[in-house]
């Protein structure tokens, strides 16, 4: 993958065949969890997308429980819009006739979604598998169960996707 | 934890530590021009004066939170984005979420506080608000 800036606000990335599949298969996961009902999901999920507008050792007032329904409402709906957005890039792969590289121009807003939803990806597959600061700090050859190890992988690649979008903005002395 | 570099404008600070600079007046009342008059406990003005401090005032923090996941560079780069904080102050607080499981990166009013919640988290960050 290559990150470019076109201009002030736009951006291209370049994607190979295969990172092109990668990526719109996780854009399907994703899209498939955004319209999942919170309610629905296991506990640590449903907290991540609720959020929490105060600590666990802070009482809710009543300004708290106020902000609280206000954080949860707009989870709400940032979930609608990262599912269309996820939607749309699915539609313009399906669309595209050249995918090797596969290339999207995107303004600096769409860059920072498409990362925060990477990211919304790397959280929600942590949450779910319960992985710890260990977990991400060991060797991932070195964990025996196959769905933790794929899932610490996928986190890692991930994670290499998002830091080569942002790179030209990230500080590297 | 080192103090922010938080200037409160002289509207807020006598917001916070005063009475209010303006006298609101009804229609056929006469504004008065010396300010605040003295309230008893039960005047519903006293609700809304407080309302008005608690609506302007600094007074609530807001707190991002260690988690096994997000990227040092990536937090790095979502506290320049939505906090403005210039390269050295958004390393120094990604640091002290790193090693001391949390930082207190801004104080504001509520509003101003809540929205910066939201957008961390819609980041992916754990953040949250608590009162100063």
């Amino acid at each position: 993958m290559i990150c470019e800036q076109l201009n002030s606000t736009t951006w291209r990335l370049s994607f190979s065949e295969s990172e092109a599949g990668f990526i719109i298969n996780i854009l399907a996961r994703l899209a498939r969890h955004y319209l999942q009902d919170p309610d629905e999901m296991p506990p640590a999920l449903r907290a991540y997308w609720q959020g929490s507008i105060a600590s666990p050792q802070q009482p809710l007032t009543s300004e708290l429980r106020e902000s609280q329904e206000m954080l949860s409402d707009s989870r709400a709906e940032l979930r609608s819009e990262r599912l269309n957005l996820a939607e749309k890039w699915i539609r313009e792969f399906e669309i595209s006739e050249n995918r090797d590289p596969w290339r999207v121009e995107i303004s600096s807003e769409e860059r920072d979604e498409f990362v925060a939803m990477l990211n919304d990806r790397r959280v929600t597959l942590a949450l779910e598998m319960n992985i710890s600061h260990t977990d991400m700090e060991a060797d991932p050859s070195h964990i025996a169960e196959k769905t933790r190890r794929s899932a610490i992988l996928e986190i890692d690649v991930l994670g290499h996707f998002i830091l080569v979008a942002l790179g030209p903005q990230i500080y590297r002395p | 934890m080192s103090p922010l570099p938080v200037t409160l404008s002289g509207v807020e600070r006598s917001l916070m530590h005063g009475p209010l600079p303006c006298a609101y007046s009804l229609p056929g009342e006469t504004p008065s021009v010396a300010g605040p008059q003295p309230h008893t406990e039960t005047s519903p003005d006293i609700d809304v004066e407080e309302k008005l401090k608690g609506a302007f005032a600094r007074g609530w923090s807001v707190l991002v939170w260690n988690d096994p996941v997000n990227l040092m560079d990536y937090v790095v780069y979502i506290f320049k984005t939505v906090l403005k904080m210039n390269e050295q102050d958004a390393t120094r607080h990604m640091w002290e979420v790193h090693h001391q499981g949390k930082s207190t990166v801004a104080r504001e009013t509520r509003e101003k506080a809540e929205l910066l919640v939201h957008r961390l988290r819609g980041f992916g960050l754990n953040a949250t608000l608590e009162p100063t």
